[in-house]
């Protein structure tokens, strides 16, 4: 049987399934921060359940700096746009590995705050899941992440997924490919 | 050869049919030789059994588009005495990171046994994303080497330098040694050298892609000095300052690809290289802004340009296609941008070939200008009028854009767009009404490349091009449409389409079945993402038919890198392959790929 999937509208998008022939723009689909929902969606439900609900106390502490630039000091009920000092998400280099401060036990969970379109959402969540979400949202669409923990999808749904989506990413060309990963090398 | 020949033809002659009806053997002669076109050609075959043969002793070139569509055997017994031969294996999509197996197929070791036996008028061969093996090229080179003019191992891979050694030594006669984006492995560079010791009459060498880092300079210009017809070459990367001496002596060559710039912070050495007088295509590989200025004292004479591999930002690229107004082919990225293409409308009014690849997907690692919308292309479509080819990946698209394409570029024969994924929101979506005027203001359009993404294109968009695509023979869509009546409608148009490609679609295997079905003029069908509905590809079933080849490459995880530098698995969907064929379903599968059964499906 299927494992609970917890679906979060947080970001204020009507879900794909309710307007099938509708040839209205929400066919657009904001393909990055769909990305990350379908990522938080793989991670463990009682965990994303308990945080959602601790999550505005957890807001209103003052977040610890660990390295993570999604962090803000600011609490849940600032407006909309966020003026913070560190750039948004998407500009994060991929190929530059994230600090990694919190070596000593890599599972010890940390506040992960997202500020989207005049919402907040905190989740306790640890290193290599913020590290996915972070790179989901660098990329976009997203290749499958590698989710030790959380239930995997099943083959099917998956294929079933990313056929129904249309999600596969375009793929590159090998010349070119190379081109682009000697060049990261010079 | 001339001697069998004649005695065919008078064989012919003496077999006593035709004085009355049609056009004698004699007249005949002398004008089928001057018949190339293949479907000319085909069309003449049919007419009675003695303008076949007629045509099967005169034909001097064949193209087999998918090798597995005929047999060796086949080919021999038609066509005897062919002098050319071309012929393609693996799906287009081998061309792309990770899409189909390495070992899928494609082998040519039992078409140069034939050609080892049977061919003996053999003098080019094309091999196009095939595998080839050492052992091959040894057999082509000890029974064809005296004779050889043409060898092209394009986008090829299974062989490496020794192979290479085998043809250097023994086919003094190569015109053409192309290598182009082949994968080899490299042992040594001594396979140039064989080659340069050998050969007086090379014209084109190509080794363009291939990361062969062995070459060494010397054979380099001992190639140039010994082969005074040199005319095209294009190389791995090897330091241009090394170049010197082989531009002196390759002093009559037109074309150059290829060559490094490993010390972009010393521009001022770069002056020490002198280009070859009549050189007007041109790529360099890794070139920066600041020693673009070398090129400038010969832009002018430039016909063709390669930015493919260049580190040049937009604002660079705009002040180089300005000193090139005799521009007719470029190739570079998206790095380019709408600025670049409206310095090209201005500038560069010959232009008939344009190609626009997808550069970086990191901000950072490319201009910030350095993306394609409508913009630029209503600009290049009003200024380039004889544009003839448009390969563009974009960031944003009107449907202004495509009926300014439909307008303009009445000379348009192969036209292909892609959507990239950086922008969320494209507002003018569906395309639709673009792309019917796009199909029906390009009636020259043989070519026609889709890659949108969900709501791109609607199933009423889709019906358009079936109905406005009169004379286009192949296609790759990509996330068009929103249901199976799309493609439905799609497929009672068409009329042309021999070849489809489609990915990261929406259709059922029900429908996929009977668009191939409905298609009159379809011979190959290759989907990647689609709708698995069926247990067992059930549904597929519906498109079983004789001579109809059905392959399926079930989903599977292909280890990768990811950008983390960690090995990792990317999911890769299922493949359908079907395609028509002569010689039966095919006995040399690998594990990646199965044959659809019927009797096990329907069993199962």
């Amino acid at each position: 049987m299927s494992r609970a999937t917890v679906e979060l509208d947080f970001f204020g998008m009507s879900k794909e399934s309710s307007s099938s022939s509708s040839k209205s723009k929400f066919l657009n689909r904001q393909r990055s921060f769909r990305d990350i929902q379908s990522a938080i969606s793989k991670m463990n439900p009682e965990l994303l359940k308990s945080v959602i609900a601790s999550g505005s106390a957890a807001s209103n502490k003052s977040t610890p700096d660990n390295g993570n630039q999604m962090s803000s000091n600011k609490s849940f009920s600032v407006p909309s746009t966020p003026k913070q000092e560190q750039p948004p998400f998407p500009a994060l280099p991929v190929h530059l590995p994230l600090p990694r401060l919190n070596l000593e036990n890599p599972l010890e969970t940390a506040p992960l705050t997202i500020f989207y379109n005049g919402t907040v959402a905190v989740f306790d969540v640890p290193r290599d899941k913020a590290e996915n979400i972070l790179k989901l949202a660098e990329k976009g669409i997203s290749k499958t992440v590698v989710e030790p923990v959380a239930d995997p999808r099943t083959d099917h749904q998956q294929k079933l997924l990313e056929s129904l989506d249309g999600d596969l990413p375009i793929a590159r060309r090998k010349s070119l490919q190379r081109f682009l990963e000697k060049r990261k090398e010079r | 050869m001339e001697e069998s020949y004649n005695r065919k033809m008078n064989n012919l002659n003496c077999s006593g049919c035709g004085v009355g009806g049609g056009m004698s053997d004699v007249v005949l002669e002398c004008v089928m030789p001057y018949i190339h076109d293949p479907r000319d050609r085909d069309a003449v075959s049919l007419v009675c059994r003695r303008w076949y043969e007629l045509d099967a002793i005169t034909r001097k070139h064949v193209t087999i588009a998918l090798c597995y569509s005929t047999s060796p055997d086949r080919l021999q017994r038609r066509f005897k005495h062919l002098e050319s031969l071309k012929m393609k294996g693996k799906p287009r999509a081998a061309m792309f990171f990770n899409l189909i197996p390495e070992d899928w197929g494609g082998f040519v070791t039992p078409w140069v046994n034939e050609i080892a036996e049977s061919f003996n008028c053999l003098k080019s061969l094309h091999f196009r994303r095939m595998i080839v093996k050492d052992s091959d090229l040894e057999l082509l080179a000890s029974s064809r080497g005296r004779v050889l003019e043409v060898l092209k191992l394009d986008k090829c891979s299974g062989f490496s330098t020794d192979g290479l050694s085998h043809i250097g030594r023994s086919c003094r006669q190569l015109r053409t040694l192309f290598l182009e984006e082949s994968g080899i492995a490299e042992k040594d560079g001594d396979w140039l050298h064989e080659l340069a010791t050998n050969n007086t009459v090379l014209q084109t060498l190509n080794f363009y892609m291939t990361d062969l880092t062995k070459v060494r300079m010397e054979d380099l210009e001992l190639l140039a000095k010994n082969c005074r017809s040199l005319v095209s070459v294009k190389i791995s990367d090897f330091e241009l300052l090394e170049l010197v001496g082989f531009f002196r002596y390759a002093s009559a060559i037109e074309e150059f690809c290829g060559g490094s710039f490993n010390e972009p912070d010393q521009p001022g050495k770069y002056a020490a290289v002198i280009f070859p007088p009549k050189l007007c295509r041109l790529g360099l590989t890794y070139m920066e802004k600041n020693v673009m200025s070398i090129v400038f004292p010969f832009a002018s004479l430039l016909k063709k340009l390669d930015l493919l591999y260049v580190l040049l930002g937009t604002e660079d690229h705009c002040v180089l296609v300005q000193r090139c107004p005799n521009l007719e082919v470029l190739e570079t990225r998206n790095v380019i941008g709408d600025r670049g293409l409206e310095a090209l409308a201005q500038s560069c009014k010959r232009l008939k070939r344009l190609r626009i690849e997808r550069g970086a997907d990191e901000q950072e690692m490319e201009d910030v200008d350095g993306r394609v919308s409508q913009r630029g292309l209503i600009a290049l479509a009003q200024g380039c009028l004889e544009l003839e080819y448009i390969a563009v990946y974009v960031s944003d698209i009107s449907n202004a854009a495509l009926e300014h394409l439909g307008a303009y570029s009445k000379n348009l024969n192969d036209f292909r767009l892609v959507l990239l994924d950086q922008e969320e929101m494209i507002p003018d979506l569906p395309l639709d009404n673009g792309v019917r005027a796009l199909l029906r203001g390009c009636e020259k359009l043989q070519r026609f490349g889709l890659y949108l993404r969900p709501g791109g294109l609607s199933d009423v968009g889709l019906g358009y091009i079936g109905q406005y695509s009169r004379h286009v023979r192949w296609m790759i869509l990509g996330s068009v449409g929103e249901s199976d009546e799309g493609l439905l409608a799609f497929s009672t148009g068409c009329p042309s389409l021999q070849k489809l490609e489609m990915r990261a679609c929406c259709f059922t295997e029900s429908a996929l079945a009977r668009a191939a079905l409905q298609l009159t003029s379809l011979r190959y069908l290759w989907v990647q993402g689609y709708r698995e509905t069926s247990t067992g590809h059930r549904d597929l079933l519906t498109m079983v038919r004789p001579f109809w080849n059905i392959e399926l490459i079930p989903s599977r995880k292909v280890p990768t890198v990811n950008n983390a530098g960690e090995n990792d698995f990317d999911d890769n969907p299922a493949h359908i392959l079907a395609y028509y064929s002569l010689a039966g379903p095919r006995t040399d599968f690998p594990d990646t790929v199965k044959p659809l059964d019927p009797a096990k499906v329907v069993a199962a």
